[in-house]
């Protein structure tokens, strides 16, 4: 799975501060529902979860299932605590996992 | 020929009543058929035009308030500089001396059980069929930030006219090297390549007259109407120009601040020197207070009489109405009101309207002497307007620069045909 | 006398009426691109057009036989029949709009 990944986070914050994070992959999240040309199923192909650490440790994460939309957008708010790495993981139906970083500087 | 005699010619003269005498024909069978349309576009114009000339004994009438109409078709090539706004006006003249009765005033409401439309004056008019054909309304509130204030920082220009000129001079005022940044809409709105034509012909004369500045496209899709075709052309006529940002990389603006001309993102800010936000759109507003829109916005309707799915005796036609595969265009809009108008004259002379086929072609100018085209064939099928399969599709891929300009001289003839129809 | 005046002018009111045939379906697209003549656009008028021609034109069209940038694909949404009805009706149009 080699698709687009857009992140958002500040690059820095003040401690205390609740930062807004934002992330969206371009994927086709195709249901498995759909009948394509001939007839025949369109077989299942979502993002099925997302996870996004902090410093290493997990802050957020969500199971997606076929009744999210394509390029599944997805945006919550942290409390900035210490400078270090936001890496972002998406993991498709395929078994394979796409990741983004971003760094922050808190101070 | 049989001569009648006095007493058939008198029995036939009160059977059809007193409308023989005022010159109605006896097929309508009505006193005072009365057909309304609101709106006087493409659709409106050429529907109240076509009415007139199936049945010249029906008595139309046609509201709309404005007494010059300006053509989005070519209006583009206006903010370019490539032609003048007075090229793309045109009055009620040419209807009026079709024996239409043209009203320059808003509808503001109708009443069903009367079957009356009232107009901003407080005078009603009473119909026996209703054509509805406002065009589009551009939703303010869909983008935060974004107002009919702030169309005067950031234009739409998506309703010819004055935005058009606004946004020609802003261009002509910016500076070289400046970034001119348009918002292209979510579907379905009016004109769907109509914003990648608009990049084209601007990057155009930016290449001309301002080579050091850039255009960027934020898209709430990931695809666009002749996609392929915009995007070989722009690589080959004004690379390194134009900049597209799909829906998936970002694109779709979600909040506009008119005081810095800034174009918000989820992902990211965008600072335009010439800003110009085409908006998501609906059905004009009369469409809504004739109950004949639905939670969309839009009109659905009857694929073979445009009769709208939600008022019996009201048609919808034009940029309002939705029901299938035909884009927003004013050939649409042109074809759907003939077949609508023959429609109405059947079911008014209570017989079965004909199962129609209609046709779609669109142009658009990457350059001047650059066109390429979309065409589709529909039928009605399940309740809706399908496209005929095996027919219709783009211009091809890769052509002759003969044939783009061949295609850009049968542009101009359309819109000189299309406008001489509807308004000569 | 009188009695003849009236009938004659119902029976005028009548006669004057023209019987227009209803267009079949896909007709009344034709004029969007295609002017009533006079006019010199590089689109070519359908007016004066033998409907033999039209369908030939149109069967060349959807074979590819004839070059073209926009018929080729919309030729190709209409039977013969369809098109031999849109042809014949173009004709007809012809013949009542020569009429005085």
């Amino acid at each position: 799975m080699t698709a687009r990944a857009l992140i958002n986070a500040p690059k820095t914050a003040r401690k205390g501060d609740i930062i807004e994070i934002r992330a969206m992959i371009a994927h086709k999240m195709e249901t498995g529902y759909r009948q394509g040309p001939n007839g025949q199923m369109i077989p299942r192909d979502i993002i099925n979860r997302f996870v996004c650490t902090y410093g290493g440790a997990e802050i957020f994460s969500a199971d997606l299932f076929p009744a999210v939309s394509a390029n599944p957008f997805i945006a919550f708010s942290t409390v900035a605590t210490e400078s270090g790495t936001i890496t972002f993981a998406w993991t498709g139906d395929d078994g394979q996992t796409q990741t983004a970083t971003a760094e922050i500087a808190v101070n | 020929m049989r001569q009648p005699s006095r007493r058939t010619v008198l029995q036939g003269v009160a059977a059809s009543g007193a409308v023989a005498a005022l010159g109605a024909p006896p097929a309508i069978g009505q006193a005072q058929s009365r057909v309304v349309v609101i709106g006087g576009g493409f659709a409106g114009a050429s529907c109240a035009r076509a009415l007139k000339q199936e049945d010249h004994n029906l008595a139309v009438t046609l509201v709309e308030p404005q007494t010059l109409y300006t053509a989005c078709p070519f209006s583009n090539e206006v903010i370019a500089g490539l032609r003048e706004i007075e090229a793309q006006q045109f009055t009620y003249d040419g209807v009026r001396r079709d024996g239409i009765e043209v009203v320059h005033q808003a509808a503001t409401g109708v009443d069903h059980a009367a079957r009356r439309v009232r107009l901003a004056d407080g005078a009603e008019i009473e119909y026996a069929r209703l054509v509805v054909a406002p065009g589009v309304d551009l939703r303010f509130d869909a983008i935060p930030g974004y107002s009919e204030t702030a169309v005067e920082a950031m234009p739409h220009a998506w309703k010819a006219g004055g935005q058009t000129v606004l946004l020609r001079r802003q261009l002509a005022e910016m500076a070289d090297g400046g970034t001119v940044v348009i918002s292209s809409p979510p579907n379905p709105f009016r004109c769907p390549p109509g914003p990648y034509e608009r990049a084209s012909l601007i990057a155009h004369y930016l290449k001309l007259s301002k080579p050091k500045s850039k255009l960027i496209i934020l898209d709430a899709k990931d695809q666009f109407s002749k996609q392929r075709l915009f995007q070989a052309a722009w690589q080959e006529l004004y690379p390194g120009l134009i900049e597209w940002v799909s829906l998936s990389m970002g694109g779709r603006v979600t909040e506009v601040d008119p005081s810095t001309k800034t174009l918000i993102t989820e992902f990211g800010n965008h600072e335009a020197d010439v800003a110009n936000v085409i908006p998501p759109q609906r059905a004009g507003a009369i469409a809504a207070m004739a109950g004949v829109a639905d939670q969309t916005g839009w009109c659905p309707i009857d694929p073979v009489t445009f009769e709208s799915k939600l008022q019996p005796g009201i048609h919808v036609i034009g940029d309002a109405a939705i029901g299938g595969a035909m884009p927003k265009s004013a050939f649409t809009a042109n074809a759907q009101a003939k077949v609508c108008a023959a429609a109405v004259i059947s079911l008014l002379r209570d017989r079965k309207p004909a199962e129609p086929k209609l046709i779609n072609t669109c142009y658009s100018l990457v350059a001047p002497d650059y066109g390429i085209s979309i065409a589709g064939v529909y039928r009605p099928k399940d309740g809706l307007l399908a496209e005929v399969e095996g027919a219709g599709g783009t211009s091809p891929l890769s052509a002759p620069a003969s044939v783009r300009a061949a295609e850009a001289v049968y542009a101009d003839s359309w819109f000189r045909t299309i406008t001489g129809e509807v308004f000569a | 006398m009188r009695r003849e005046l009236l009938l004659l002018a119902v029976l005028g009111v009548v006669a004057a009426m023209p019987v227009a045939a209803e267009a079949p379906a896909g007709a009344t697209a034709c004029a969007g691109c295609h002017a009533p003549a006079g006019r010199d656009l590089p689109v070519p008028t359908l007016s004066g057009r033998t409907p033999e021609s039209i369908v030939a034109d149109m069967q060349a069209f959807r074979s590819g036989s004839r070059p073209a940038t926009v018929m080729d694909r919309i030729a190709k949404g209409f039977s013969d029949g369809e098109t031999r009805a849109i042809a014949n009706w173009l004709a007809s149009k012809d013949h009542a709009s020569a009429k005085p």
